[in-house]
């Protein structure tokens, strides 16, 4: 096996077996919020558990995902080399002992504070310097793929810079942005309390600061799904990209606008004035642009596929469409969850909707279904399309990742529909249990239940997965090279430098942050509110 | 022709024009409505000048450009006067046992004895309690916040001073007995899992040392069991009234009576 190959292979089976991990405690936390386990385990382990999914989820699974995931980019579409292999293990291990530090004290009960942490709260400082560790793990990748870019454009001067990669690379620009904010926030804030260094937070600054990266870090884990479906999926349907350039602006757009626009999470906080809140709600609109480009590309390529399969009339290119194709199929099911999760968070960012849905169980509900719908079902995907070319073996069959797939779509669908019911009837979050004694309570029983047989699903579609890949890497069948990215319906032959690089992007980027944070961040240093006093958490394990 | 060519630097510029004109105008619409027209249209209606409202939708001045600022505010009267800052955490830091020992020899000895453990059932144990949770008792009693016939007055006879050092003296008292580890069923539950159907928390998500409660929260350990009793139920009657939101009144009023001699009988014998 090629070293990039083992490199990639190592990083994704991290993130799934994080997943595995993080799934089944999922599944259990539904199932004592129900009626059914109701009053099983105490609040601590509960909160014990919701830090680990969450970390798990949302750290692990997405970072070792994403870096893999790149290094396959970068060395198949470039045809290249990687920069720096040893930089590349250096950051893998980087990681990995992060992961190993923040897991022990989440499992002791000394870091219960969530993957969000919620300062003043302070868990253990292992907790936190783990996480950065993984952060500057995740940097050490950005830098090979910026790198891995330009070594290929200084070689083939004109080109354009394959799709994929010019993804992947305005990923990682985006995550250097992003992470910016969150490192603040943990290198000079919550770090230092954990250590008993200060004894105050101030809490408003601390949650803008994790705004800065709260929203972007949700299109970090997000570009890989979008990376196949511009860059895979019409080669899998058996058609071609209908236009290179809407993926490159659409890349561009999720870059410079998933930034400025954080504070919607912070629309009931106190700390900001409503027009700064307005600036970033109405930059927030911008981010369902690059959105619906891809809704209507992929739909054009796939009607291409579609037609020249055969398919007919208004609808009929959609049932000639290859559905047996594990690809294609998570490309639809992604769709519909995309639009179900994409109509919610419109609702979240209107300030009156928010204002109705804010800390109740429908942004729970939100986020399982983007991020752990229509994303990860995309990571499958992109797994078992790659991992034959990784280690050289075939799937034996397709069906038991079809019916992976199925299961996953059908379980986050049971689970986060009466979620999202269940947040409108105001049922809050970040709670261990419910009173369903209480008449009010009561009536959400059934839809807790319903939630929790969702889980159930989901943890089903996960151990597949995890049997799917191993049974793959005992497969006898050898693998047969083809080509795993997409051409373009009119070959890229040239672009405009702005649609090949980042160069002007960054620098709007750099206003467009100035105007939407400069005041919100720098309020604080001129007028400093009165710190909360850290409140430490050291052990909830008992 | 070359690659490069047909792309020549020209269109690159309509690119950078474009793209940069394209951002600002999203900006600009964002500022405009966000910053000038929605807040002065707002505050037209709240009876707000223009100034004061665009100064509000920055955040400069504090309020909702939406919305006049209630006339006057009545403070809600506090349940006790310790105020945990800093400063007041960084005095108990450096408390003086030295001092609170001569004090105690002078004046607590005769009631909770030398070493905290107290000469009759009627007082409670002071031994290893926590600090904070001393500091506030005693600084209530000073206060007014929680009354005792005795108490009260020995309490505002004690130089103040002095709280934060007898805080610390009975603090760095050794509790006696080891923790056991068994107890009925009920009453662990009721510590460990609390009674979510009475909106009861886990006695242990507070009261355990390193539990991330409330800093002012006592260890309850070896507490005498006459004295847990009376104060439960005297958080129950409404009769104690220093807790701050009303935490243990609102728990208090919903354990039985039994619960509560549970409770008593379980700490009393040394767990926590």
């Amino acid at each position: 096996m090629r070293n990039a190959d083992r490199l990639c292979l190592v990083h994704l089976w991290v993130a799934f077996a994080a997943f595995a991990v993080a799934a089944a405690l999922g599944t259990w936390q539904m199932w004592v919020r129900s009626p059914l386990g109701a009053n099983t385990g105490t609040p601590g382990q509960y909160f014990i558990a919701v830090t680990a999914h969450g970390v798990s989820m949302a750290y692990v699974l997405s970072t070792f995902f994403i870096m893999g995931f790149g290094y396959f980019v970068a060395t198949t579409s470039l045809g290249r080399p990687l920069p720096s292999a040893i930089w590349a293990w250096i950051g893998f291990f980087m990681g990995v002992i992060g992961v190993i530090m923040a897991i022990i004290p989440i499992f002791g009960g000394s870091a219960s504070v969530l993957f969000t942490f919620y300062p003043p709260l302070t868990g253990s400082p292992f907790f936190y310097i783990g996480l950065v560790l993984v952060v500057v793990a995740s940097w050490i990748w950005c830098v090979l793929m910026i790198f891995a870019m330009t070594g290929w454009k200084r070689e083939n001067p004109g080109k354009p810079v394959p799709l994929a990669m010019f993804a992947t690379v305005a990923n990682a620009i985006m995550w250097i942005w992003t992470t910016a904010g969150v490192a603040v926030e943990l290198l000079f804030q919550v770090i230092p309390a954990s250590l008993g260094l200060v004894q105050t937070i101030d809490v408003g600054l601390s949650r803008t600061l994790f705004s800065w990266t709260l929203h972007a870090i949700v299109y970090f884990w997000l570009i890989p799904a979008y990376i196949a479906f511009y860059t895979m999926a019409p080669r899998a349907a058996g058609g071609r990209l209908y236009s290179d350039a809407m993926g490159r602006l659409t890349f561009i757009l999720f870059l410079i606008y998933s930034l400025p626009v954080g504070m919607h999470h912070l629309m009931m906080d106190p700390e900001h004035g409503n027009g700064t809140k307005f600036i970033q709600m109405f930059l927030t609109v911008f981010v369902t642009v690059p959105t619906l480009l891809t809704i209507f590309t992929i739909t054009a390529s796939f009607e291409i596929a579609g037609r020249l399969r055969g398919g007919r009339g208004v609808f009929g290119w959609i049932y000639a469409l290859p559905w047996d194709r594990p690809m294609v199929l998570a490309t639809g099911l992604a769709f519909v969850m995309l639009g179900f999760g994409g109509f919610g968070g419109i609702v979240n960012n209107g300030y009156g909707m928010n204002a109705m849905v804010h800390n109740t169980s429908w942004v729970t509900a939100h986020f399982h279904l983007i991020f752990g719908g229509s994303v990860v079902i995309m990571y499958f995907a992109i797994a078992y399309e790659i991992w034959p070319a990784l280690t050289r073996r075939e799937h034996p069959s397709l069906a038991p990742l079809r019916l992976q797939l199925w299961l996953w779509f059908i379980g986050m669908m049971i689970m986060t529909l009466p979620w999202h019911w269940l947040g409108l009837q105001g049922q809050w979050r970040r709670v261990a249990n419910f009173n369903y004694n209480d008449p009010i309570i009561s009536g959400w029983g059934p839809w807790v239940i319903a939630s929790f047989v969702g889980g159930l699903v989901l943890l089903a579609s996960a151990v597949l997965l995890i049997r799917n890949l191993v049974v793959l890497h005992r497969s006898e069948r050898r693998f047969v090279p083809h080509p795993i990215y997409t051409l373009a319906i009119h070959p890229v032959r040239s672009v405009p430098a702005a649609l090949n690089g980042f160069g002007i992007w960054n620098a709007l980027l750099v206003v467009l942050m100035i105007a939407s944070y400069a005041l919100p961040i720098g309020q604080f240093f001129v007028a400093p509110s009165p710190g909360a006093m850290v409140h430490r958490l050291m052990d909830t394990a008992q | 022709m070359s690659e490069q060519s047909r792309n020549p630097p020209s269109a690159d510029r309509a690119w950078r024009i474009w793209a940069s004109a394209a951002a600002a105008a999203v900006l600009f619409l964002g500022v405009v409505l966000g910053v000038l027209i929605i807040p002065v249209i707002q505050g037209r209606g709240a009876g707000l000048n223009a100034y004061t409202s665009i100064c509000r939708s920055l955040g400069i001045l504090p309020g909702s450009p939406a919305q006049r600022q209630p006339p006057t505010v009545t403070p809600a009267a506090p349940v006790s006067q310790v105020v945990w800052t800093p400063d007041v955490l960084q005095i108990l830091a450096r408390a003086d046992t030295s001092k609170g020992r001569a004090t105690v020899q002078d004046v607590c000895f005769a009631c909770h004895g030398e070493n905290g453990v107290a000469v009759s059932a009627d007082y409670p144990n002071l031994n290893g309690q926590s600090g904070a949770a001393l500091y506030k008792q005693l600084s209530d009693y000073r206060t007014g916040s929680r009354q005792h016939e005795q108490m009260s007055g020995i309490a505002q006879a004690i130089d103040e001073s002095v709280l934060p050092d007898l805080a610390a003296y009975y603090a760095g008292q050794p509790k006696r007995r080891p923790a056991l580890v068994s107890g009925p069923v009920a009453i662990l539950r009721l510590i460990k899992l609390g009674d979510p159907n009475r909106n009861i928390p886990p006695c242990r998500a507070c009261h355990r040392a390193e539990a991330g409660g409330p800093i002012e929260t006592p260890t309850l350990n070896e507490q005498v069991h006459i004295y847990f009793v009376r104060q439960l139920q005297a958080f129950a009657s409404g009769q104690r009234r220093n807790d701050v939101y009303g935490r243990m009144r609102l728990i208090a009023e919903q354990l039985s009576s039994a619960e509560i001699e549970g409770l008593a009988r379980y700490y009393a014998a040394g767990q926590d």
